[in-house]
């Protein structure tokens, strides 16, 4: 449990959280129609920010002049010094942690660096940038775990407030939108013609939005400001769905998984709403329909803030938690705008119009690529009596450990196989072969991915679980350093040329870090907690304290987790099975 | 007809990363996806760009795709009537 002390949103209809409110009360929509922007050879729906207004607001903050901010970077600035201000804490305060989430920063960078060094694709450096713009000295937490990571980010920043010894957390969720990524939901034709209609019978698939938004957690209630209402996030659960790595489980696994864990022990008759991730795809939608059935919760209104900004990918699950709290605080649920005639697969209770609550809670779903689900409990007032799970983790136990590099592999029982080829495609096919692996969607995968699932092949092996039997009590932990960057820069060789412009769907597909954890899931059926961090170096006891974390605060018992990076033709790969 | 048919087939094997396999290993009127080759939806996608960088052919929407991919030979006889180039 942590408590909301301050919060903002930056988007194309709003430069504060007030703003953003008044707005979406209004229905005033940021979404509109573009054509040519991004140099894109199709017209698209987005909702972007003012960029000449966006750099409008940062020259008038004080900031090192030296430093030359990107767009991502200047919205993440701006929505954190606004959030900041509220909650009225000193950011550059050793008690306080930048927590980043976004999906793909300073990705447009691969097409024109602009003058930018180049590490600044890197998610890790952007976070940086950052969190010492406020002058923080601590190394940011950077949480990239595709559309999720808004919400991953706060559950990690409860574990870092009650385990790490952290008083504040700053939340940051930025996103903003290039050539790159949207061409690339186009390659998947799943962007909306139109304005998207979240749960619509007739929706025709999501439209995408830029956003940076921003909440400041404390740990204790007693450091919520004077007059402030008390907002809680009471609790909060990743699962995966072990099922595909771009399509959401038909039976709704994790998604419904996280909900029950989240809803444990509370009474939902003080649910206002569900607040769904609801994209206007049909296969997002219907899931989420099918995880409300199947979490008896049909019977409670449910909205999706799609109609109004777009999904803002790493923004989402930070901007629709600070809105769906404003509805609570303003007693009305807003209604999902687009939605005109709903049909889901199962039939669940969408808000068409506003309406008038009283109640206190709401509960937040969001999925995303990589199989994972997320699942927030949000109240305000009187934060309810949840029973804390009893943390019996203690150290965490290494079963196995294997590694791979450019040029050898280790093996659980310490067999050292040499690489024969400088070319990694080769090595790592050499690798599928020593193991006599029968697993075909490994050549369709990146080298991330592939190397990723040889060692986790090596690992789970040695631990006598290398088959398909469900394993609901197992989850993924990764941390790396270049995110995806390896896969983005092959993508990008897809549209750099106008001449030759064919966007490749099944490259753009592992353009997000977390994929590698979300084939791993796939592989061996591991339904628990999947997560993903970026870090500019590997940290082995980083590394054990996130593993002890999940440990202490999930039902997940047994981790695949480690370092995996793959760079520039350079493979780095330490994975290990923990268990608790 | 004939000749399309080799040519699909080894563009097939190349953009879909169909490790280990020939032309001859694909049997022209089995079914690409489900069964026989066993493709899923993200296979689908890459043979809409297929499509349109090699035959000049633009899908717009996905749904079209399941009656074009039914099999080799569907593919190929719409190719043939489609082409641009």
């Amino acid at each position: 449990m942590i408590f909301n002390i301050g919060d903002n949103i930056i988007s194309p209809i709003g430069w504060t959280t007030a703003e953003n409110w008044s707005a979406v009360a209004a229905e005033r929509i940021g979404l509109r129609s573009y054509t040519h922007r991004f140099g894109l050879p199709e017209p698209f729906f987005a909702s972007l920010l003012d960029e000449e207004k966006l750099d409008e607001k940062f020259s008038k903050l004080p900031h090192n002049q030296e430093e030359k901010y990107t767009k991502v970077e200047k919205a993440a600035i701006l929505s954190a010094t606004d959030a900041v201000a509220n909650a009225g804490i000193n950011p550059a305060d050793p008690q306080v942690i930048f927590v980043f989430s976004t999906t793909k920063g300073n990705v447009e960078l691969l097409e024109d660096h602009h003058g930018y060094e180049p590490e600044r694709p890197y998610l890790w450096r952007s976070a940086q940038l950052v969190a010492r713009h406020f002058g923080n000295p601590n190394e940011p937490v950077v949480v990239s775990n595709a559309c999720i990571s808004g919400c991953a980010a706060q559950v990690a920043a409860a574990r870092l407030l009650h385990r790490h010894g952290y008083r504040y957390a700053v939340v940051i969720g930025a996103d903003v939108l290039s050539k790159f990524i949207i061409s690339g939901f186009q390659s998947f034709k799943a962007l909306s013609p139109e304005r998207c209609r979240p749960f619509d019978a007739d929706r025709t698939g999501l439209n995408l939005g830029e956003a940076a938004a921003t909440i400041v957690y404390a740990r204790n209630r007693a450091d919520i400001p004077t007059g402030k209402p008390c907002l809680c996030l009471a609790a909060g659960a990743i699962c995966n769905d072990a099922n595909h790595i771009s399509g959401p489980s038909r039976t709704a696994e994790g998604l419904f998984t996280a909900v029950s864990q989240v809803l444990d022990g509370f009474d939902v008759a003080n649910l206002a709403f569900v607040n769904a991730h609801g994209t206007a795809t049909r296969y997002n939608d219907d899931m989420e329909s099918v995880a409300l059935e199947r979490a008896r919760l049909t019977d409670i209104p449910v909205n999706s803030l799609k109609g109004y900004f777009g999904h803002t990918l790493g923004a989402a699950g930070v901007l629709e938690v600070i809105l769906s709290t404003q509805e609570l605080l303003h007693h009305r649920v807003l209604r999902t705008v687009g939605c005109e005639n709903p049909g889901t697969a199962a039939a669940i209770r969408v808000a068409q119009q506003p309406m008038e609550t009283g109640k206190t809670a709401f509960l937040k779903m969001i999925s995303g690529f990589g199989g994972g689900n997320a699942a927030l409990l949000v109240t305000v007032g009187e934060p309810p009596v949840v029973a804390e799970k009893a943390d019996t983790a203690g150290e965490p136990r290494i079963f196995a450990e294997a590694s791979i590099t450019d040029t050898a592999a280790v093996l659980p029982d310490g067999t050292r196989l040499q690489a024969t080829s400088t070319d990694t495609k080769q090595w790592l096919s050499e690798l599928y072969n020593h193991l006599d692996l029968a697993y075909p969607k490994f050549f369709k995968m990146d080298r991330l991915s592939k190397a990723g699932i040889l060692a986790a092949e090596m690992v789970m092996r040695a631990v006598g679980q290398a088959n398909e039997e469900l394993k609901s009590d197992w989850g993924v932990v990764c941390f790396n350093r270049a995110a995806s960057l390896d896969d983005d820069r092959t993508y990008q060789a897809t549209i750099q040329d106008p001449e030759n412009y064919f966007p490749s769907p099944s490259v753009f597909v592992y353009t997000l870090a977390n994929i590698v954890a979300g084939e791993m899931a796939i592989k061996y059926k591991l339904r628990g907690e999947t997560s993903f961090y970026v870090s500019e170096h590997f940290d082995k006891e980083k590394l054990k304290k996130a593993v002890a974390d999940v440990f202490a605060t999930t039902r997940t018992r047994h981790l695949l987790a480690g370092w995996v990076d793959y760079d520039n033709g350079h493979c780095n790969i330490q994975l290990f099975v923990f268990e608790n | 007809m004939e000749q399309l048919i080799e040519e699909l087939k080894k563009e097939i094997i190349e953009v879909l990363n169909l490790e280990g396999m020939t032309p001859a290993d694909i049997d022209e009127n089995a079914p690409l996806f489900g069964e026989g080759l066993g493709l899923d939806s993200i296979d689908a996608l890459e043979l809409i760009v297929l499509m349109e960088k090699n035959y000049g052919i633009k899908l717009q929407n996905a749904n079209e795709g399941k009656e074009i991919f039914k099999s080799v030979k569907v593919m190929a006889e719409y190719i043939n009537t489609h082409r641009t180039k």
